[in-house]
């Protein structure tokens, strides 16, 4: 009798081949199948627990961030040389005139990346006990709190549908000091943060129709997160949700604004 | 300025295609150190070396493969610049012996038997296996990659593919099953 081959195991195992019909009248075959099948099953199980933790996560976006800031510099930087070779005295006014551009430029809004680094650490901030959390449950305190702290009260979720408020925080975001609440809902939590920042210049670029509404999609460091205009703000839904349910939440915190 | 808008988009687009890898790329990572420090590392490295050759990437292309293969550069890069070698690491053979006697370990079947090991000792023993097996049975095992794929991040033929999974596989399987009868598992022969 002809045994199966290693080869021909291993594609039983990728299922590239069928089983054939030696298996059934070979208990070594058959049994040598089953532990290796075991073995490569076990293996993915042992793995299928480990993902990259936070700490890491935060890391790598971090790092990625600064490299397109420091590769953004050295653009400047070359763009900055040219100009010098190229430009001679008589036009030393050019030369002014470029270098005050890429300089507001250099000093202008920090990268769509950076902004959206800041908003997932919003949300994270938010998720932690920090001492600046304003733990409330009922949207009226909750709107009461930011007029106090941002002199107007963001649109607030229509509840039900399991969902719950869990509370606000106000802070800091680009240099301006902006409101965010967190709600509970069935898929996991999510931060809206409030801005006046349009979502392309944060990053979030990806348009799409939603009920007639133009939403915005993106996502960073495990996050998704979708945003769309409202009274001159954007409200970023951020959290570790799929786009379609945070963009139906928005769609379901702003009933009355939304068509 | 369209080289910045270039770069945002780079950088969106590499959190779009690369980043939901980044789990898969630290399990490879896992499975080819000896600790969870160096893995981090090898993790970090890798995904910011993607970042930056990401304009060679071909959009439709299979990411996770290219990002593996990225890794094992990097690592190939760790072990000749740091002298890191591919640890063979026993088996705490203590976690086992230390069971109760109401945790003995009964089986009727393979899939039984290794259930037995906890993740961390299945993932000590594949550690133990020379390395170029260890990321091979690795593609192909726990990430399902077909022997195809599989062939093109090492680098080598898809018949070598299909011999060292199958070798790495049997060694592995000889190695639980010894660690299970060193431990008393009864039945543990083959």
């Amino acid at each position: 009798m002809n045994h199966l081959s290693e080869n021909e195991f291993e594609d039983i195992i990728r299922q590239s081949i069928p089983e054939p019909e030696h298996l059934s009248e070979c208990d070594r075959c058959r049994k040598l199948l089953a532990e290796k099948k075991a073995v490569a099953n076990r293996m993915r199980s042992a793995f299928s627990s480990i993902k990259a933790n936070k700490k890491l996560v935060d890391n790598i976006t971090n790092q990625i961030s600064s490299k397109e800031i420091s590769s953004r510099f050295h653009q400047v930087g070359i763009l900055k040389k040219i100009a010098f070779k190229k430009i001679v005295w008589p036009a030393a006014a050019a030369v002014f005139l470029t270098a005050a551009i890429l300089g507001i430029y250099v000093v202008g809004p920090s990268p769509a990346m950076a902004a959206r680094a800041e908003l997932v650490k919003i949300h994270r901030h938010n998720l932690s006990d920090a001492h600046e959390f304003y733990n409330e449950s009922d949207p009226e305190k909750l709107a009461g709190y930011f007029k106090d702290k941002l002199g107007f009260a963001p649109s607030m979720p229509a509840l039900g549908k399991g969902m719950a408020l869990r509370g606000c925080c106000v802070r800091h975001f680009q240099g301006q000091i902006v409101g965010s609440y967190v709600v509970d809902t069935p898929q996991g939590v999510m931060s809206v943060v409030v801005v006046t920042d349009k979502p392309e210049s944060l990053g979030i670029s990806g348009k799409f129709k939603y009920g007639g509404r133009a939403f915005y999609k993106s996502s960073f460091a495990k996050c998704d997160m979708v945003s769309t205009r409202l009274d001159n703000y954007s409200y970023c839904a951020v959290g570790e949700i799929s786009y379609e349910y945070l963009t139906d939440l928005l769609a379901r915190l702003m009933p009355e604004k939304l068509p | 300025m369209n080289k910045t808008k270039d770069l945002t988009k780079k950088s969106s687009d590499f959190e779009e295609v690369a980043m939901p890898h980044l789990d898969t790329v630290y399990r490879a990572a896992i499975a080819m150190c000896s600790d969870i420090e160096t893995a981090e590392d090898l993790t970090q490295s890798t995904m910011l070396k993607a970042f930056e050759r990401f304009d060679t990437f071909s959009k439709g292309t299979n990411c996770k493969a290219w990002l593996l293969s990225i890794l094992r550069n990097k690592w190939i890069d760790m072990i000749r610049h740091k002298n890191i070698r591919g640890q063979v690491l026993p088996l705490d053979e203590n976690i086992v012996a230390d069971r109760k006697p109401e945790d003995e370990i009964k089986y009727s079947n393979c899939e039984d038997l290794l259930e037995n090991f906890s993740d961390e000792q299945v993932i000590e023993v594949l550690k133990s296996l020379p390395a170029e097996q260890r990321f091979t049975l690795f593609l192909v095992d726990v990430e399902q990659l077909n022997h195809q794929e599989a062939a093109e991040i090492m680098n080598i033929a898809v018949g070598t593919v299909k011999s060292r999974t199958s070798r790495a596989r049997t060694i592995l399987k000889k190695r639980l099953f010894s660690h299970a009868k060193k431990m008393g598992f009864t039945g543990g022969k083959r």
